[in-house]
């Protein structure tokens, strides 16, 4: 920082600056603190019968309405000093604009204070400039051009040590936001949990098949060569035509079979890879009617049907 | 977009890497979905596979099935066999004069016997007899 007043404060981490309208140009590269004069802000001082800040800030605009600028944007701050409240004023836009003119980027800003808490340092004045003087009248931390003081007044020089500043405001805090900080915390808690929902659904999701993959590897124990799909496809090709084709052989005999009663005689039964040829005789017509019929909803082929003697067919 | 503009919109900033974080867990629930129904449908159709394949094979496939086939020579009375051949893996069996009851009994051994029938033959021979020959192999 070049040639600049800024005083060290105790108990923070960060340096401050006192801003007033004649400081010189600054060169920043810290965060920091500012502690802004009168300049920047109008000050009132209320007894009210009111127990909580935020009660006081919502009372705030109306406090302040006769003696604002209604073409500015004005931002509140208050805090309880002794039996009064302290009510502050300021526009930020104006101080963030100041402060760029004068080499103070507003993101290197961490918290703003206001000059009235340095009230019981004021005894005597602080130099300020050539012009000016930061100085209490009547409780109220004032700026005052230096002619107004006595020409061998002595300035206080500030005690860093013995300043000690507690109702700063967040800069962030001063810029209009769209979402409140208590809704930003509710909405982002409420986002988290879904989150973390959907992540636990996921992680349950891929849990589900733990099941099956314990059937597969208690199968492939068992056959540890099939788990190639080459091997089990190769398998399937030799097997299951040799599964299908034998079953239907035994099934068509067993449908023979069940054709058959006391009123009919299995005379001959061929079988071999091309198919089955049957010959049936029955005790009467109605009988071989009945079978023609059966055969010919089994799908057989009535090869012939020679007095009472039927012959069947069919492919396999 | 500079720092200050960052600042200002601290808790915009903050709901929306919330909101990205919600899009990414939801984008990583939904993955495990396709995950799960891609390898549900392929463990199952692996499952299936290997457990048919394990039966075929069990069923088809056994070696042993040879030295099983030997109740067909003591199935019926030894002069109602008229011959019997088993050679490599294939089998021949010929009966005569066997009752409907006999008949049925072989026939049902045989269908419950894994092996291939290549040759099925049943002949009426008089009243109520029958010879029967069955070529098979496995």
């Amino acid at each position: 920082m070049k040639g600049m007043q800024i005083l060290n404060f105790m108990g923070r981490s960060n340096p401050r600056v006192l801003v007033h309208k004649h400081m010189e140009t600054m060169e920043i590269k810290e965060t920091i603190d500012i502690v802004l004069t009168p300049q920047f802000y109008t000050f009132i001082r209320e007894m009210l019968a009111i127990n909580f800040a935020y009660q006081a800030k919502n009372i705030a605009p109306a406090l302040f309405d006769d003696y604002l600028d209604t073409n500015k944007s004005y931002q509140y701050h208050v805090y309880k000093c002794g039996e009064d409240w302290c009510f502050f004023a300021y526009d930020i836009e104006e101080i963030s604009s100041f402060l760029q003119s004068r080499g103070i980027e507003p993101y290197l800003i961490n918290k703003i204070y206001f000059a009235q808490e340095l009230v019981t340092y004021l005894n005597k004045p602080i130099h300020l400039s050539d012009q000016e003087a930061l100085y209490s009248i009547d409780q109220t931390v004032t700026v005052l051009p230096q002619r107004l003081l006595p020409t061998d007044i002595n300035y206080a020089p500030i005690n860093m040590d013995d300043v000690v500043l507690k109702n700063g405001v967040s800069i962030s805090s001063s810029f209009d936001a769209v979402i409140p900080l208590k809704q930003t915390i509710f909405i982002t808690v409420l986002l988290l949990i879904l989150g973390g929902i959907f992540i636990l659904e996921g992680e349950r999701i891929k849990d589900s098949i733990a099941n099956q993959i314990a059937t597969k590897e208690r199968l492939l124990s068992k056959n540890p060569k099939l788990a190639s799909s080459l091997i089990r496809n190769s398998q399937l090709e030799k097997y299951q035509p040799i599964n299908d084709q034998e079953r239907l052989k035994r099934d068509t005999v067993m449908m023979i079979s069940k054709m058959l009663s006391n009123k009919s005689q299995l005379k001959n039964l061929t079988l071999d890879e091309k198919g089955i040829t049957v010959t049936i005789t029955t005790k009467n017509d109605m009988m071989k009617k009945q079978l023609i019929d059966q055969a010919k909803k089994e799908k057989f082929k009535i090869v012939s049907q020679e007095k009472r003697q039927i012959v069947l067919e069919k492919k396999l | 977009m500079n720092l200050m503009t960052l600042k200002r919109f601290k808790n915009e900033l903050i709901i929306l890497l919330s909101l990205v974080f919600v899009l990414f867990a939801f984008g990583y629930k939904q993955q495990s979905k396709t995950y799960l129904n891609h390898e549900k449908e392929t463990l199952t159709k692996n499952i299936v596979e290997i457990g048919t394949v394990g039966e075929l094979k069990k069923l088809w496939g056994d070696k042993k099935i040879g030295k099983k086939l030997n109740f067909f020579k003591t199935i019926v009375a030894k002069d109602k066999v008229k011959s019997f051949e088993k050679r490599s893996r294939k089998m021949t069996a010929s009966y005569q004069n066997l009752t409907v009851k006999e008949l049925n009994t072989i026939t049902k051994k045989l269908f419950k016997t894994p092996v291939q029938i290549t040759k099925l033959s049943i002949q009426e021979s008089g009243k109520e007899q029958y010879t029967m020959e069955f070529k098979c192999k496995w």
